[in-house]
């Protein structure tokens, strides 16, 4: 086996649905007509919350210098939260012309000397895979000099997408750590967590319950993780991929190596929260953990509706249009149905066909799917009298010229919405949107227009 | 003047606080009005360029990627990802002016840009910005003299009320309104170039715009020729001044490091006053002077106490040193992203260019942390005062609008170092 992945064999993804329409590209960006993250992104997002390990991004310093600390990952790790600190080599002309192999394996036992992770992972990048520098070679040389794994990450921004950057950071994980040690015990309910990142906390809402069921968190990718977890992840008996299909074709591999089966859902509102735990049970289907899910369910949304009781008050009768993408536009339609909240209309124009089957699942015949967003929310909301847009910051002037309440959807999260417990925060959130009086008043004629 | 270490001697960057070239250029581009900065290079260099500016100004950021892949790395001298490029954003928007800047990636296999640049038929002007040399302020720098270099008309004529000012990269947009008001109230008729305090100071629209809305247009800067008088702010900026001079040699030329502190703020009121025999300046001018004066006495006490470090771009490094220094502030250790001669007149006992693990090995020697937002752990971690300036901040709104400079910014900035440091001190 070659030590570098092929890429085209991973856009090539059987599992993934999209897929069976567009055969080769998801990748291939139209020049002056771009947007989203290159690969190296999403490498990053996939493999930087191990907070155990050290992250070193072998480039210039655009790779990182613009990106490090720009996600809230959280980690129990005791030890100093490595997914916050920045380590590049931040190459310069002279790397460029005569290698920076020297200067990585140097910035590697500098990392080991000064911080001795559990694992290095090192990230090329556009110049320095373009250059040539051998990182399989150095990390080989550095894991045997310094006894602990150095993972090879081959996603320099060039080769695609975000997405694609993921399966990359996935397919690093299954060539270098899975299978490489064996867990101390095993439960006969294990899983690993395939694409929950722990943002603001996310997974904590709802690994508790999980723990309380006696489902064991093996190992997960890559939220609150640890390299030794990860490493042991071909004895977990089941694969939970957490709103990820760029890890799909990690969670197919596992099972075909090492006959793990999959399944995907996500633990966003009430209704998406009890489903994933009851799927999780299923594919268990143990009787007696079916039966204390039910009950755990059953206890934890009367507690939910409980707390919720006062804002559905202040939600009844609201109208909201979302202008999102991807699994955004049916999963935060899920939770704002789960507030109370009716949900007009939602952007799809971004989504698969997987996920505009969904959308209109949730929304139901009456809602509308958007194809045509930007100019269509505007023209929605006065038709549905819309009370509320969900939106990226540049829908903001169409809210304020409509006078309605804007909540930005895109906005790096400060705090979590997932689980039971998150639906609370949105709530909260979305109650102060829809009492502040700015987007009425900022939009007030000035003295001197008439 | 202390002790200065002009290279770091460590293998990588650990917790950098340095930032890009190509980002640098991009910022430029964002002061012209109407511009479409396309940044020549993958399209993640773009997108985390797009998330970190929008990030640090709470506006959104227009910029476009060429989008290089694989296949053209190998294949394409940049023609093809260019001209597209072009032709695809004109589908969408037309710009006064497509700001081509490159990335490593180009660089490294060697592309001709400027040999595309001749080839698109559209307003463009071109500069070379790899990642792997200079950093932000050379970015904005280089693309500030490819601006003068590609677009300014070559003239004798000389308009004497005409004034240009070419200020570096770390001057927030409000900073550099000041300037030019200063400037406006000795009757000098002022062009700033980049301008962000009309693009980029956080201001509600009529609509959202694709392109940058506001800053210096590309008419203006064509005619930027027949200026009397350009006054650079930053030692970066030196070049640009000599390549307007090219466009008319008897422009005149008058360098700042910086305009922070009562020191620089008199010469460029003295240098105004000379320049248009006016022997007082407008009331509020000299009202601000007073208040500059009372509070680096109000804040005296606090910051004479108080050890400093200050992490952040050359020029920037100056200016904040300085500041602090005429009230007593005691800079320990700055720390500069990058080499520059201007890091030998920066007033600290100790300067280097490093990251913030150097900063955090001489943790001894400071109480108080000014510096982006990549501090915060750090002064947390270490427990020190924080003054949070530079890019990016993503910690706080209204970074646009934060004033340092000249007597009235001076004074906030006194101000504000001196309550940090004091509020630090109480918490213990």
């Amino acid at each position: 086996m070659s030590a570098k992945p092929k890429i085209r064999e991973l856009l090539d993804e059987s599992s993934c649905e999209h897929n069976k329409t567009k055969k080769v590209a998801c990748n291939a960006p139209t020049p002056g007509a771009t947007t989203g993250g290159c690969a190296f992104e999403g490498a990053q997002i996939s493999l930087f919350p191990y907070a155990d390990a050290a992250h070193l991004v072998h480039g210039p310093m655009t790779c990182l210098g613009s990106s490090w600390e720009t996600r809230a990952t959280k980690t129990s790790w005791p030890g100093r939260d490595l997914t916050q600190v920045g380590f590049t080599t931040d190459i310069n002309l002279n790397d460029v012309v005569f290698s920076g192999e020297q200067k990585l394996t140097d910035a590697i036992d500098y990392i080991m000397e000064k911080y001795s992770p559990e694992a290095v992972f090192v990230y090329s990048t556009c110049v320095t895979a373009l250059i040539g520098d051998d990182i399989d070679q150095v990390c080989k040389l550095a894991a045997e000099k310094h006894g602990v794994p150095m993972v090879p990450v081959h996603a320099p921004g060039f080769v695609g997408s975000k997405n694609l950057g993921s399966r990359l950071g996935g397919e690093a994980a299954l060539r270098n750590l899975i299978g490489t040690k064996e867990p101390e015990k095993t439960t006969p309910f294990d899983i690993n967590l395939i694409g929950e990142y722990n943002v603001t906390g996310d997974m904590w809402q709802y690994s508790h319950l999980l723990d309380e069921l006696g489902i064991r968190i093996l190992s997960t990718l890559s939220g609150d993780g640890r390299v030794a977890d990860i490493r042991t992840a071909h004895r977990a008996k089941l694969n939970v991929i957490v709103c990820a299909k760029s890890l799909i074709s990690l969670t197919r591999k596992m099972q075909e190596q090492y006959g793990i089966p999959s399944i995907s859902l996500s633990f966003y509102g009430k209704r998406d929260t009890s489903n994933g735990l009851m799927a999780i049970a299923e594919a268990f289907g143990d009787a007696d953990l079916i039966e204390r899910t039910e009950k755990l369910i059953a206890r934890e949304e009367a507690k939910l509706e409980e707390k919720l009781a006062p804002y559905k008050k202040v939600f009844a009768g609201k109208k909201a249009v979302l202008n999102t993408g991807g699994n955004k536009s049916w999963s935060i339609t899920s939770a704002l149905q789960d507030l109370g909240i009716e949900v007009v209309a939602t952007a799809v124009k971004k989504a698969t066909e997987a996920d505009r089957a969904k959308a209109r699942e949730y929304l139901g015949e009456n809602g509308v799917l958007m194809m045509n967003p930007g100019v269509e929310q505007a023209k929605l909301i006065d038709e549905r009298g819309a009370h509320l847009l969900l939106a990226g910051g540049r829908s903001l002037y169409t809210a304020i010229k409509k006078g309605i309440a804007f909540a930005d959807v895109n906005q790096e999260k400060k705090k979590s919405y997932g689980g039971y417990a998150g639906l609370l925060n949105l709530a909260e959130d979305l109650k102060n949107a829809l009492e502040n009086p700015v987007f009425k008043l900022v939009s007030r004629r000035a003295p001197w227009e008439k | 003047m202390g002790e200065v270490r002009h290279k770091s001697n460590k293998p990588l960057q650990v917790n950098p606080f340095k930032l890009s070239q190509p980002m640098g250029a991009t910022l430029a581009f964002l002061g012209i009005d109407k511009c479409m900065p396309l940044m020549h290079g993958g399209q993640g260099c773009t997108s985390f360029t797009k998330v970190f500016y929008t990030r640090h100004f709470c506006e959104p950021i227009a910029i476009q990627t060429s989008a290089i892949t694989d296949a053209i790395a190998v294949l394409d001298g940049g023609d093809y990802s260019i001209v597209e490029s072009v032709k695809n954003i004109c589908k969408k928007v037309t710009p006064s002016l497509i700001g081509l800047h490159t990335t490593g990636l180009p660089e490294t296999k060697g592309d001709d840009i400027r040999g595309v640049a001749g080839k698109v038929d559209y307003p463009l002007v071109w500069v070379n910005t790899p990642d792997y040399e200079g950093g932000l302020e050379s970015g904005w720098a280089l693309t500030c003299q490819a601006l003068i270099e590609q677009l300014v008309k070559p003239t004798d004529d000389i308009d004497p009320q005409k004034l240009v000012i070419l200020p570096h990269v770390s001057l927030q947009p409000i900073e550099v309104e000041k300037i030019k008001q200063t400037c406006e109230a000795f009757g000098f008729n002022t062009f700033a170039l980049p301008d962000l305090s009309t693009s980029l100071d956080g201001h509600l629209g009529e609509k959202q715009a694709a392109l940058s809305s506001g800053g210096i247009a590309v008419e203006e800067i064509q005619q930027l020729g027949d200026a009397a008088l350009v006054l650079t702010i930053g030692d970066s900026m030196q070049k640009c001044a000599t390549a307007l001079q090219k466009k008319n040699p008897t422009l005149r030329h008058q360098h700042f490091p910086h305009l922070s502190g009562l020191e620089a703020s008199d010469s460029l009121l003295a240098l105004l006053m000379r320049e248009t025999g006016i022997e007082l300046p407008q009331t509020n001018i000299v009202r601000w002077r007073k208040r500059l004066q009372d509070a680096m006495l109000d804040s005296h006490f606090s910051l004479g106490q108080t050890r400093c470090l200050v992490v952040g771009e050359p020029d920037q490094l100056a200016g904040i040193c300085q500041s602090l220094y005429e009230a007593g502030g005691r800079v320990s250790v700055a720390i500069s992203t990058v080499d520059s001669p201007q890091l030998e007149k920066i007033r600290a006992a100790k300067v280097l260019v490093g990251d913030l693990e150097d900063a955090e090995a001489l943790a001894d020697d400071y109480d108080l942390i000014i510096g982006n937002f990549h501090c915060e752990a750090l002064a947390h971690r270490l427990h020190k005062g924080l003054v949070l300036r530079g890019i990016p901040n993503w910690e706080q709104v209204g970074n646009p609008l934060k004033n340092d400079i000249l007597y009235e910014g001076g004074a906030y900035f006194l101000f504000e170092c001196a309550n940090a440091a004091n509020a630090m001190r109480h918490a213990g």
